[in-house]
């Protein structure tokens, strides 16, 4: 059951960690300084709210999944080397692993 | 911030902080504000009867009866930071026992988005006006007054007192007390 969701890749590298994180705290920022204008002028702090939860959902949806824009600058791993051919069946399964995980 | 739940954790944990700022910003953005307004109360009739006192072990006591009038504009008192009022009407007096003694006689809910223009003509008491004793007869100086608890989204809770108070004088015969 849980290697299930293990299997599905949702890594971001960490030029995408960066920008995410940028992201959702811009978003989160703007809808709550316009939920506070907005809720001043009309008087209703509810609106306030309605909108940084707004902004909370816009931000979930653009930097929970791993999308592709956050993963344009994948680590330069090290090409694979040859071992003695006792482990070489294991190594480079192991390899392709840490690749599809990280 | 390398897995979704990480990401949701801090993308959570930055929301309610944002949430939590912005709460005490509806709070400061109100705290100065002066929620008193004007009140105009007028007493239509005044009774007194000497009864029973059910409310304790003591002999009769006397109970007042006021009919008012109660207007006011209590729209200036709303803003984004108000959800309610709670309106009491009190009684105010000094006797020879107590130096000052407070009765609430009537009180009502405002919520937001109520009518704010209060027009109340004839209102009865919804409380017994008791005194602890014989204090209310010929009491030549018994203010109400009309308070108010602001209930808000955040901060405090201010109890206000309204601009606006009326001294009547209660008479000096008890009315013959058939039932209260």
């Amino acid at each position: 059951m849980l290697s299930v969701f293990n299997s599905v890749p949702t890594h971001m590298d960490y030029k995408g960690q960066k920008l995410a994180e940028q992201i959702f705290q811009g978003i989160i920022l703007v809808s709550a300084v316009i939920g506070f204008i907005y809720g001043l002028i009309i008087e209703q702090f509810g609106w306030t709210v309605y909108i940084v939860l707004a902004g909370f959902g816009i931000s979930c949806l653009l930097t929970l999944p791993p999308w592709p824009m956050y993963r344009r600058n994948p680590l330069n791993w090290q090409p694979v080397i040859p071992e003695s051919s006792g482990e070489t069946r294991e190594k480079p399964q192991e390899n392709m692993k840490k690749k599809k995980h990280k | 911030m390398n897995t979704v739940l990480s990401r949701a954790n801090s993308l959570f944990a930055f929301s309610l902080s944002v949430m939590a700022a912005l709460t005490f910003g509806c709070f400061i953005t109100t705290a100065f504000k002066d929620r008193s307004v004007p009140v105009d109360i007028s007493v239509t009739k005044v009774m007194l009867k000497n009864v029973d006192d059910f409310t304790g072990p003591r002999e009769k006591s006397d109970l007042g009866f006021v009919y008012f009038d109660v207007t006011a504009d209590l729209h200036p008192i709303f803003d984004w930071n108000v959800k309610q009022l709670f309106l009491y009407l009190s009684a105010e007096y000094s006797t020879k026992s107590n130096a000052l003694n407070q009765v609430v006689l009537w009180d009502k809910i405002v919520l937001r988005g109520d009518n704010t223009k209060l027009n109340l003509k004839e209102m009865k008491s919804k409380y017994f006006f008791f005194d602890d004793g014989n204090g209310l007869r010929a009491n030549k100086n018994i203010t109400l007054t009309l308070s108010w608890n602001v209930v808000p989204n955040a901060g405090i809770l201010p109890l206000i007192t309204g601009s606006g108070h009326i001294s009547v004088p209660f008479p000096d015969t008890y009315e013959t007390a058939r039932s209260y």
